[in-house]
């Protein structure tokens, strides 16, 4: 992985010093709320509803066995035992002291992490798919871009109060959408041209949030070299031109939808044109000198090993994560590895300070002592020996993290939601416990097979509800609260968004509700092959309105 | 009809009720009671602008009482009270 | 008379801020509006400068390059309009003036809108200077190519 040089470690250790100086003042009263709230978030420090929360960014998901180490002293030291992983790949803690985080980010300074821009109106940690490097069907490791888009997205003076937050994400498998670009403000896909160069498909305005919206190709092949001007120049004219006046109007999705997408694509063109200098081409000898970073590990040489001679085994609780954990590798002999952070009774993404340790031994003993955070709230391990995993499996479940559902109904991406969120409006964490309590047969699990769950406790979409196969989002009603419930949507390439079923749902009803339209599924489906979001996709919502409602009458489900 | 006022510390972020005599508590037991709106909100007011190095962003909320027990009428507000639903690792 | 930070020194402000409709006095910074509407005269004075909103572009001032200060206003700190606005000033209209950040200037914001092309800042009331001044030293490597710098960081490595 990415290794600082003196430039870098600078950077980021600076930036701990200011922050330091800017808490003191805080502090001192030099600076007002108003002032600091600004600082402290640009810096990934909120404020939740019994604490500060602190966000610490893994720039494209990738860590460290040292890396995590530090992460679990931090848990231990500085908060109550755990951190939390996110769908944007990162790493939160919900209890940290304000007086403390100045120290914390010495600390993460010292493994060369931070938490730069996991916050406020600015370019956001980059994000990329996380089997990045080692999928089978991967054109090019979209890993060096990440790094190099970090870099540049750092302290970028001209762009540090955007309209709104901007995400950006990165994926080097054309054939496979792992990383949801559709559904950021900027998605970036390595593509091949006619002429078999290299270079990027360019996707802008998708987003989910308020507004659920598919991103558009605003550029279908950008050389490398003129990468970072290109998207400085989408940033301008977003920063130009964006709305200022409503901050639920003021991504970019909004304005690209307002102006065209011909209209935008033509200025975002016109300010290239006006500000791209030679300097600002990428050379081919940084992305060089960037991707060897990124070189493939010491793979031994080994025969090729289908794990299926695992599958049906004895052991089926070995048999069965195997199934539904182990991911092809493109290297013969080795597998990836999904260690499910979908823990019965943890919230979902909650790792202990004990795992956190555990887990980076066990990179170190399995996978060159690396991992990576994916967005779904899991770790992968990424080059395992195919032959290791009933080892690494024993080891998991020593440690409660050898949980066998991968992509399964029990898999539940889940924001905070008001456990702990200054923004939500419903609980989210509490839902998916139960469902997962529900539904904890693995035949069952097996049998529904491949569905997304995902549980926003607010519109914001922490929990990407909107591209959730069953989307669930907490409302408020007079501070009581409810549960819509969505169905048919997907981050990938059939990226599609969901649609809310019928009338919105009480706490004692949102479970029962979730059974009905599985239960509904498994009587329908054509055969044991057709996913549930095929089923959906091909009879429409009537019969799950009948399942839930009682009848597909638009009054009696009372759509809203 | 009563409110308290309610903000976050500045030091950890923990909830922080007003007392009767202006300073702050951790529980809502310990809130002053008010019997009216515009007070309260004028009272969280004063407090954010006057107050900003021990509390920030404070604000009024409606409460009930039942058998001399304060109880936030929100969700949003009793979670906020008792923390969160769900087990937390080390209470501290 | 106000001080302000020019050139990363804290300097007596020689400009005057003139309201539109008062009448002129000193060396005059004027409103955006005012400038278009009495240009002819404006334009013999031996120094001027224009006060221009957010929500303008660099082409909406005519004749910006004989401009002796452009002070562009961040109506609020979070408004980041400007910080597009002077680049475009100092990159693509190559104005050599002074131009100025006026209006809800913090001193955390001092070394990105430096790096943008602000060379003076009229910060917030009440704030102080002295400490301002220390946040200039306070990031010093950087990764892109700003105002000042053509070069970004893989041409400097």
């Amino acid at each position: 992985m990415y290794q600082y040089d003196d430039y870098d470690r600078r950077i980021i250790t600076e930036r701990a010093q200011q922050f330091r100086g800017q808490v003191t003042r805080r502090l001192s009263g030099e600076i007002t709320e108003d002032e600091f709230k600004p600082l402290r978030l640009q810096n990934g420090l909120y404020r939740q509803l019994h604490a500060y929360m602190l966000r610490v960014a893994v720039p494209y998901g990738l860590l460290s066995s040292t890396q995590v180490r530090k992460l679990a002293h931090i848990a231990r030291t500085y908060d109550r035992g755990y951190g939390h992983f996110t769908t944007r790949q990162n790493i939160q803690y919900n209890w940290p002291k304000l007086t403390d985080v100045p120290t914390i980010l010495d600390e993460l300074a010292s493994v060369e992490m931070h938490a730069v821009q996991t916050s406020g109106n600015c370019v956001r940690n980059i994000t990329a798919d996380h089997f990045a490097g080692i999928a089978r069907d991967e054109l090019e490791d979209p890993r060096p871009y990440c790094e190099i888009l970090r870099q540049w997205s750092t302290f970028h003076p001209e762009f540090a109060h955007l309209p709104r937050k901007f995400k950006i994400a990165v994926t080097g498998t054309p054939g496979e959408d792992r990383a949801a670009v559709r559904f950021h403000d900027i998605g970036l896909r390595i593509v091949e041209n006619a002429r078999g160069e290299r270079g990027f498909e360019v996707l802008v305005g998708g987003g989910m949030g308020r507004t659920p919206i598919i991103g558009e190709v605003v550029r279908e092949f950008l050389p490398k070299k003129h990468f970072l001007s290109y998207i400085d120049s989408i940033l301008r004219v977003y920063n130009l031109h964006g709305r200022r006046d409503n901050k639920y109007k003021a991504r970019i999705k909004i304005l690209v939808a307002a102006l065209g997408i011909d209209e935008f694509r033509r200025r975002v063109e016109e300010d290239w044109e006006a500000s791209r200098t030679p300097e600002l081409e990428l050379p081919d000898a940084e992305i060089a000198r960037v991707a060897a970073f990124f070189a493939p590990p010491a793979y031994e040489s080994l025969p090729a090993s289908d794990p299926t001679r695992i599958v049906l085994g004895k052991d089926r609780e070995l048999g069965n994560w195997v199934r539904n954990n182990v991911v092809a590798h493109k290297v013969p002999g080795y597998s990836a590895v999904i260690i499910s952070v979908k823990q019965k009774g943890t919230p979902p993404g909650d790792v202990s300070d004990t795992q956190m340790d555990a887990i980076a031994g066990l990179a170190d003993r399995f996978s060159f002592g690396h991992l990576v955070v994916t967005h779904t709230q899991n770790l992968v391990l990424t080059d395992v020996k195919t032959s290791e995993l009933p080892a690494l499996h024993a080891e998991l479940r020593r440690i409660d993290l050898g949980e066998a559902n991968a992509n399964k109904i029990t898999d539940i991406i889940t924001c905070p939601g008001l456990d702990y969120c200054d923004l939500a409006n419903a609980r989210s964490i509490p839902l998916s416990l139960e469902i997962s309590e529900r539904f904890d047969r693995i035949d069952y699990l097996n049998d529904v097979g491949d569905v997304s769950i995902k549980i926003s406790g607010c519109i914001n979409a922490c929990g990407h509800h909107h591209v959730g196969n069953i989307g669930i989002l907490g409302i408020d009603k007079r501070g009581v609260e409810f549960y819509q419930l969505m169905l048919g949507g997907s981050p990938g390439n059939d990226a599609s968004i969901g649609k809310i079923l019928g009338r919105a749902l009480a706490q004692d009803e949102i479970v029962d509700a979730v059974e009905k339209v599985l239960d509904r599924y498994l009587t329908i489906r054509e055969s044991s092959d057709e996913r549930f979001l095929d089923t959906v996709r091909r009879v429409g919502f009537d019969p799950f309105k009948v399942a839930v409602y009682g009848s597909a009458d638009p009054l009696e489900a009372g759509a809203e | 009809m009563f409110w308290v006022v309610t903000a976050n510390f500045t030091e950890d972020g923990a909830v922080a009720y007003r007392r009767s005599d202006g300073t702050w508590a951790r529980a809502l037991a310990e809130a002053g009671l008010l019997d009216s709106e515009a007070i309260a909100k004028e009272l969280a007011t004063t407090a954010t602008q006057r107050e900003q190095r021990e509390i920030s962003d404070a604000y009024p909320i409606q409460i009930d009482v039942e058998n001399g027990v304060i109880l936030a009428q929100s969700a949003r507000e009793r979670i906020r009270a008792n923390g969160p639903t769900i087990r937390v690792r080390r209470p501290d | 008379m106000t001080q302000i930070i020019r050139d990363r020194a804290i300097v007596d402000d020689d400009f005057v801020h003139i309201a539109d409709g008062a009448e002129l006095s000193g060396k005059p910074i004027v409103s955006l509006a005012r400038y278009i509407k009495e240009r002819d005269s404006l334009r013999t004075l031996p120094a001027l400068g224009v006060r221009v909103p957010p929500d303008k572009l660099p082409a909406d001032i005519p004749d910006l390059g004989r401009l002796t200060l452009i002070a562009l206003e961040l109506t609020k700190f979070t408004e980041g309009r400007p910080y597009s606005v002077a680049r475009m000033i100092r990159q693509r209209y190559g104005f050599k003036g002074e131009l100025r950040a006026v209006g809800d200037v913090l001193r955390d914001d001092l070394r990105y809108l430096e790096r943008c092309g602000f060379n003076a800042f009229e910060l917030k009331q009440g704030k102080s200077l002295t400490s301002a001044l220390e946040a200039f030293a306070e990031l010093g490597p950087t990764y892109q190519a700003d105002a000042n710098e053509p070069l970004p960081i893989y041409r400097r490595r």
